[in-house]
């Protein structure tokens, strides 16, 4: 009998070989034509989050004042990262700072996007999938908007950018 | 398990980057799902998802050479240690697995076959809508399944291995059944060729890529050409090489001395009666002079205890507990017991030094020669950076209080993320502790033993290799490693 999803959620698995098949990836698209790297890294995040959901989720519902503790919560649980979150409410911006993300390690040169814009797609997903059945008037969703800075760009920390909305708010 | 096996799986686990695991098997499945969206072929997917598997393996390889120097560099070897490829690549546990040799007339070594009756790659493939990548149109009897990618990593792994220990023989791992293809079990095939071999199977393998229009680097083929290096790995092995640590565990008491005789006269110039005799009448300096240096030398590996020291918090705990450790353990350990170990001092210096000295060391009480080697060990931890006057006398009240919710706070501090891991900390130390009293009862086997069957069935005990020493050492080392990884999360 093999292992359950469930009993993998209760297992870790060392990402070192994955990372790199990230990046791995990227090239084969590039040398394939394929321009919207980014799209299909958050495609495959949205996806992961969609999966995921029906084994774990860390609340049934979010708003503005859980949030950051929420996505504080996927990071450790899903990632294993202990992350910073800013929320700024003028230009209703989530920055999520990772100094030890999974996906990004290592500066390459031949590589431009980030392997956090994954971690933007099922961030994004992850909260959308919690709140899509809520009547609450004030839900929060994300979008995604970039990773502004990253490890594999040569930054020392990955910086992952979000804006907000609140349905029916502001 | 052999003890190098256990103590790669170890080191691997704990200081690697890892994930939840159905996240790192929803990443691979998301991959191929890419890969195949832009072939629209699910064999050529297949065959692309092991190349990506096997480039990403070498990339991690390159930059942890140091590691694979440790390992066999025999291709029987590395197979038989497998459990390692497998936590090193994927960093879990080879659960349920069984191995059978295939006789292969004419050839060195022979062809194995590994079955595994659970795959975490596999684990719950179908059952959930996203998992699109259609098994059933795959065609070609021999294409291999999900687990291609796993499988292109631990094949270059493995080939590295063999690569950086000048070995010719290289192994070709393919995947013959596959779980989420409707098999059993996965099941790896393991083919040794040597080098003609396999230079004629890799050009193969790169034609028949091409002529499916799959272009890929082909860079790591060529590397594997490359001569390496003799480094500072090389030397060490020379010297000591740690699959064979078994090997040294076997040797008794008197080689021991032998060895470190030879040392004294090899890097001393001098015999080593003489080298003692600088000490006579100074014995109980020369023991404390022991435990100074050994905590210096825990030292040597990179500074790690003078830079964990740094930290305030870190520093405390350590000395409160290394002040706990002193008091208990003559409060814990039978007074026999440290007889023994004064015992075994005793026999391991005679010969070497000079009777007189011997006689004076015969005449500590074995409390003394603890209470020494303490007080040296404490001289160097003040210099390393613990004020032993400034230790609580409670750190539990530090432990923090897990939320009601169920949610990790985002507002904490560097304070509060210290605070988090003091826990983990105590059970290591106290770990430790239990180890060193696990030590402490070693002696007396040692001494039974050394003239039948060597340091290693004392170590063993008389019961069996679990259940003694080894075992209980074993166990305790598997918990540290345990709450290490918990820290480092």
């Amino acid at each position: 009998m093999n292992y359950s999803r469930n009993e993998l959620i209760k297992t870790e698995a060392t990402m070192n070989q994955m990372r790199n098949s990230l990046y791995n990836l990227v090239r084969f698209m590039e040398k394939n034509g394929i321009k919207n790297s980014t799209e299909a890294f958050r495609r495959m995040g949205r996806n992961i989050a969609r999966t995921y959901i029906n084994y774990w989720k860390p609340t049934d519902f979010i708003e503005i004042s859980n949030l950051k503790d929420v996505i504080t919560t996927i990071y450790k649980n899903v990632l294993n990262s202990t992350i910073s979150i800013e929320i700024n409410n003028t230009e209703k911006l989530v920055i999520i700072k990772d100094n030890n993300c999974a996906l990004c390690k290592y500066h390459y040169d031949d590589v431009e996007i980030a392997g956090c814009e994954v971690l933007l797609g099922m961030i994004s997903e992850f909260i959308y999938l919690i709140n899509k059945e809520s009547t609450e008037p004030n839900s929060i969703f994300l979008d995604p908007i970039e990773v502004k800075e990253s490890r594999t760009n040569g930054n020392k920390s990955c910086l992952q950018h979000f804006r907000y909305k609140i349905s029916g708010g502001a | 398990m052999g003890a190098f096996q256990w103590l790669m799986k170890k080191i691997t686990k704990a200081f690697g980057r890892s994930t939840n695991s159905l996240f790192y098997a929803l990443l691979y499945r998301e991959i191929l799902k890419e890969v195949n969206e832009i072939t629209k072929n699910e064999e050529n997917s297949l065959l692309i998802l092991r190349e990506i598997g096997k480039k990403a393996g070498y990339e991690s390889c390159e930059r942890h050479s140091g590691v694979f120097k440790f390992m066999p560099g025999n291709p029987k070897k590395i197979l038989d240690y497998f459990e390692i490829l497998w936590v090193v690549v994927f960093g879990s546990e080879l659960d349920d697995f069984s191995y059978k040799e295939i006789p292969k007339e004419g050839s060195k070594y022979n062809d194995y076959v590994l079955s595994i009756n659970k795959c975490p790659i596999c684990a719950g493939y179908g059952q959930d809508k996203e998992d699109s990548f259609d098994f059933n149109k795959l065609q070609g009897i021999e294409t291999e399944g999900l687990a291609c990618g796993l499988c292109g990593m631990l094949e270059s792994v493995a080939n590295f291995i063999l690569k950086i220990k000048r070995n010719d023989y290289r192994i070709q791992i393919i995947e013959q059944d596959c779980i989420a293809k409707g098999g059993e079990s996965l099941k790896f095939i393991c083919k040794i060729h040597d080098y003609n071999e396999w230079a004629a199977l890799s050009a193969s393998r790169i034609s028949e890529r091409n002529t499916k229009g799959i272009f890929l680097d082909e860079d790591t083929e060529e590397e594997i050409l490359q001569e390496t290096k003799l480094d500072i790995f090389d030397k060490i092995q020379d010297i000591i090489s740690i699959d064979k640590l078994e090997e040294y565990l076997d040797e008794p008491l008197e080689s021991l001395k032998e060895k470190v005789a030879e040392i004294i006269r090899d890097k001393l110039n001098m015999e080593p009666e003489h080298f003692f005799d600088y000490f006579r009448n100074y014995e109980d300096d020369m023991i404390r002079i022991i435990g100074y240096l050994g905590m210096h030398l825990l030292n040597e590996y990179g500074g790690l205890l003078e830079k964990t020291l740094k930290n305030e918090w870190f520093s405390k705990i350590f000395g409160y507990l290394f002040k706990q450790l002193k008091n208990m353990t003559l409060l814990f350990i039978p007074l026999d017991v440290i007889r023994d170990y004064n015992k075994l001092l005793v026999s391991f210096i005679e010969g070497l030094a000079p009777e007189e000295m011997v006689d004076n060391i015969r005449l500590f009480s074995g409390k003394d020669t603890i209470n020494y080697l303490f007080e040296g060990a404490q001289m160097a931890l003040e210099n390393l950076g613990i004020d032993f006057s400034e230790l609580k006398e409670n750190i539990w009240e530090e432990i923090t209080k897990e939320r009601e919710d169920g949610l990790v706070s985002s507002e904490t501090s560097t304070a509060d993320k210290t605070r988090e891991k003091i826990p983990q900390l105590i059970n290591i130390l106290q770990e430790f502790l239990m180890i060193f009293n696990d030590i402490l009862t070693l002696p007396i086997r040692v001494i039974i033993s050394e003239s039948h069957y060597g340091i290693k069935t004392a170590i063993n005990s008389v019961v069996s290799e679990e259940e003694g020493l080894y075992g209980s050492i074993k166990e305790r080392f598997d918990n540290i490693f345990d709450q290490i990884q918990d820290i480092r999360k």
